[in-house]
């Protein structure tokens, strides 16, 4: 019963709500969505709007077209999700998406619950009723004007569309079929076949011409044409026989049946493959996106999965701080638009999309005359870029538009995850640096006492009671101050070196340096124990360079030589090295010292770590230098690493990046 | 009292007792000043043989002393800096100033550089008025007029180039040139890239005069800052 804690429990004990509208073509399905939008905003509740798309809508008029993709857009403005499916039966659709996606309030207007004719089928709300029993369904009033819109979707409107084309293939058929239908009539054959002729001709009618109204008027003509020539007595409409007139009405129901069903089925598959190819566009980008590591390489793929998706060239501009970037151009095939999409003149619409968080350009009020429809790539109120498609001709059907407005929240949201990723990651990093810089200032203020105490407690003895003190230990006791001083600065340096790395304010300044004069220079700061070792520098007799900030490859020289001084016995050996490599040059610090045992290697780079075995004088040290060296030798590219030099002793290697240089003769 | 008097401008009280202690065992004589405006009034009216100038003052910036006393008197000056201050150091030695000291410094250090100085002084005195056109430093003779270097009694072959930096080095021997002053002189401009370029001639030429007898370091290099050419062969 540990689970009572986690959500889905609590879910169930207090169900969320989801509200569903429905997007349609109607002037008074605005009124609907905002009334689902208040509605969705007083539950504090996720509002999906839902396009269903039938058959029908290939055949909208323009004006539908338009104010339905209004809608679509008011729905999203209004923090919709929008959701497009498919299916000859709206009801279904919509039961079907309640059910899968926990729908638990439904907003329709009150147009679709009332029947238009007495004749007329159970309406949509009547349908809905039965189809999804859990729904709540909230039916809003509307206006008289969406009776007389009703009007205007009579199927008339479709017939618009009869082509020429389409009437002569009609026409071929049902000659075709009248031609075979006297042959089996010559040969004898019975009327059932010549019956079955005729409905393969309506069902050929009915696959070969767009929409259902060819096959509908050839059912008619297929009726009239066997009634006319085929049946005794030939060239009229009388029959003989009795039974005629019901074969007739037989063959007239069949044949309408057979050519709308065909029709159906045709749309449908043509319905499915868009819908496929949706799924498939959406996966891919879901997919790209995941692998997308930067902000540029989302605008990429958003950009071209628009392209391939309307098959336009798309312009695509990332939106950082507040400012636009330059335009980036996908296109499917090469086009040599590229000028005019990325004039100054588009720039601006895209710049004002990006300062106003709408869209604007082609189609829209605002800057109607560019030559791009501009849409925002945004989640709430964060603009993360802004992608302008050309309209030239036709306008995006609504389909497009919708599978569009996927595309580009799924690229808002890879970008928004992107930055959130990103600021957690700047956190986690400052929070480091915050610890760091903690455990430093504990252990410098820490480890600055007991040098401080030690040089003013010996000046303060010298003052006080320097004639009873013997030259002897006058002169240890001035020793002591001196080394004590002398740790001092050292310890300064490397806080300094830190502030140059960690402070992020001063940047490390890089330039070209010669490796034996950065050597040079280290060798004037190790400490005077080094006069005990002896130190050999070898550079090779090459001239090359590498690209570093001098100081702080100074600093790491310092302490490594210094490190070896520190813990190799007196007259050991150290070798300073640098090799010249392909596009490096590796730099060897090497002892002949007792080395570092195996298991302590790895903690020689950490912070505050100082060697267990201390050497016999007990010089202190911060366990400062090698972590700072990492550090320094990580930005300049390289890595520091420790190895064991034969037969005894230790190896301090690390790169650095050479640098080109072109002689000024 | 042939001492050389040298004035030290430091406001920091500890460093100032460090310095005048030590000048004054090793047979310096001292002026002290605490702040710019008592620098410019020392230098004008005791006429020092030598200024250690400390660039944090509390009065005045250490470049202005220096571009001051510059418009009267060619004494050589010695500026102290902290570390991190490669840019002060760089306009001070442009303004006009001949070495720098960095702090934290050691006596000898402090000791080597008023050596370095007293000798350019001494070779200043010798050869001034006589318009020489033979240069001369240990192994190392340059003959201006012909245009000849030799090390050590033989030919030494120089680029163009090569040459040119060391007519320039050797005629500001003592001084340290930064890298700035070098590249304008020599190429006429001073972008990153010249600043490279410096640095592998000034190596290549380092390499020829160092093959020479004695095996003298005559270039001396200044991390970040420039170089100068040393006197050689005397005492150290």
């Amino acid at each position: 019963m540990l689970a009572i804690k986690g959500s889905g429990i609590n879910s169930s004990v207090a169900p969320r709500e989801h509200v569903l509208v429905c997007l349609s073509s109607s002037p008074s399905n605005e009124k609907i969505i905002r009334n689902a939008a208040r509605m969705a905003k007083a539950f504090g509740c996720k509002l999906t709007a839902l396009y269903v798309q039938t058959p029908d809508s290939e055949q909208m008029d323009p004006a539908d077209k338009e104010r339905l993709k209004r809608n679509i857009r008011l729905a999203e403005q209004s923090g919709a999700e929008i959701v497009t499916t498919h299916g000859d039966d709206i009801a279904l659709q919509i039961a079907e998406y309640a059910r899968l996606s926990g729908v638990t309030k439904l907003v329709v207007g009150r147009s679709s619950s009332r029947r238009p004719h007495f004749w007329s089928g159970p309406t949509l709300t009547e349908r809905l009723i039965d189809a999804a029993v859990n729904l709540d369904i909230y039916i809003i009033p509307d206006a008289a004007a969406s009776e007389h819109y009703r009007q205007k979707r009579s199927p008339f409107s479709r017939s618009s569309r009869l082509s020429l084309r389409d009437l002569l293939v009609m026409a071929g058929i049902l000659a075709a079929c009248t031609l075979i239908g006297w042959l089996f009539l010559m040969l004898g054959f019975a009327d059932a076949n010549i019956i079955t002729v005729y409905i393969l001709g309506v069902l050929l009618t009915s696959i070969l011409t767009k929409g259902y109204i060819c096959s509908v008027i050839g059912s008619v003509l297929s009726v009239l044409l066997f009634g006319f020539f085929l049946i005794e007595p030939r060239l009229s409409f009388r029959a003989y026989a009795v039974g005629y007139p019901v074969t007739f009405v037989i063959m007239l129901a069949a044949s309408i049946l057979t050519g709308t069903l065909a029709s159906k089925l045709k749309a449908h598959a043509k319905l499915s493959a868009q819908a496929a190819f949706r799924t498939q566009i959406l996966f891919d980008t879901n997919r790209l996106l995941q692998k997308d590591q930067s902000g540029a390489d989302i605008l990429r793929t958003t950009g071209s999965q628009l392209s391939k998706l309307l098959n336009r060239t798309i312009v695509a501009y990332a939106v950082e701080n507040d400012s636009l970037s330059k335009g980036f151009l996908f296109s499917q095939q090469a086009d040599t638009a590229a000028g005019r999409l990325l004039c100054e003149r588009e720039r601006l619409v895209a710049k004002w999309v990006a300062e106003n968080k709408r869209r604007a350009g082609a189609t829209t009020d605002q800057f109607a005359a560019a030559e791009c429809l501009y849409l925002a790539i945004r989640i709430g109120g964060k603009v993360y870029g802004v992608v302008g498609i050309p309209i030239e001709e036709e306008p995006l059907d609504p389909f497009a538009y919708s599978i569009l407005l996927s595309i580009l929240g799924e690229g808002a949201l890879a970008m928004e995850n992107k930055r959130n990723a990103q600021e957690k990651e700047e956190a986690a990093v400052l929070a480091k640096n915050e610890q760091l810089r903690a455990n430093l200032l504990r252990a410098i203020s820490h480890d600055l006492r007991t040098p401080l105490t030690s040089i003013s407690g010996n000046a303060d003895t010298l003052l006080n009671s320097f004639d009873m003190l013997d030259d002897a230990t006058k002169r240890q006791m001035l020793t002591d101050i001196y080394n004590d001083g002398e740790w001092l600065t050292d310890l300064v340096e490397n806080l300094l070196s830190i502030t140059r790395l960690g402070d992020g304010t001063i940047k490390p300044s890089f330039s070209a340096q010669l490796p034996e004069d950065v050597i040079a220079e280290a060798l004037k700061h190790i400490d005077r124990g080094g006069k005990e070792h002896v130190i050999r520098v070898d550079c090779g007799d090459e001239l090359y360079l590498v690209q570093i900030d001098a100081k702080l490859i100074v600093q790491v020289i310092v302490n490594l030589v210094n490190n070896a001084i520190k813990y190799t016995p007196p007259g050991s050996e150290i070798w300073i090295t640098v090799q010249k490599q392909e596009e490096t040059a590796i730099v060897r610090v090497t002892d002949n010292g007792p080395g570092i045992p195996d298991p302590v290697k790895p903690r020689v780079f950490e912070m505050f770590f100082t060697g267990e075995n201390k050497v016999s004088d007990s010089r202190r040290s911060l366990g400062l230098g090698l972590t700072l060296c990492r550090s320094i030798i990580s930005l300049h590219g390289g890595e520091l690493t420790l190895t064991d030099n034969q037969p005894h002793g230790c190896v301090f290697s690390f790169t650095l990046p050479r640098s080109k240089v072109d002689l000024n003769e | 009292m042939n001492k050389p008097l040298i004035l030290t401008v430091e406001d920091d009280v500890p460093v100032r007792n460090l310095i005048t202690t030590t000048l004054k065992t090793h047979g310096y004589r001292i002026l002290l000043a605490a702040n710019g405006e008592a620098a410019i009034l020392e230098a004008s009216s005791h006429n020092p043989d030598i200024i250690l100038l400390d660039l944090g003052l509390p009065d005045m910036d250490g470049v202005e002393v220096i571009k001051k006393i510059r418009t009267w008197s060619n004494v050589p000056i010695i500026v102290i800096s902290a570390r991190s201050e490669d840019a002060d150091k760089i306009e001070a030695l442009d303004s006009g100033a001949d070495d720098y000291l960095t702090k934290p410094f050691s006596v000898e250090e402090l000791l080597a550089r008023l050596r370095v100085t007293q000798r350019r002084l001494a070779l200043m005195g010798t050869e001034a008025g006589q318009q020489t056109s033979v240069f001369t430093n240990g192994a190392l003779k340059i003959d201006y007029a012909a245009g000849c270097v030799y090390l050590g009694g033989e030919e030494l072959h120089l680029t163009p180039i090569e040459y040119k930096l060391l007519c320039l080095l050797s005629q500001n021997v003592g001084k340290v040139l930064t890298h700035t002053f070098i590249t304008r002189n020599i190429w006429g401009s001073s972008w990153d890239n010249d600043i490279a370029s410096l640095r592998v001639f000034m190596a290549s030429l380092r390499k020829k005069l160092e093959k020479g007898p004695g095996k003298y370091q005559y270039i001396q290099t200044h991390i970040g800052i420039g170089y100068r050419m040393l006197r050689v062969g005397n005492d150290d």
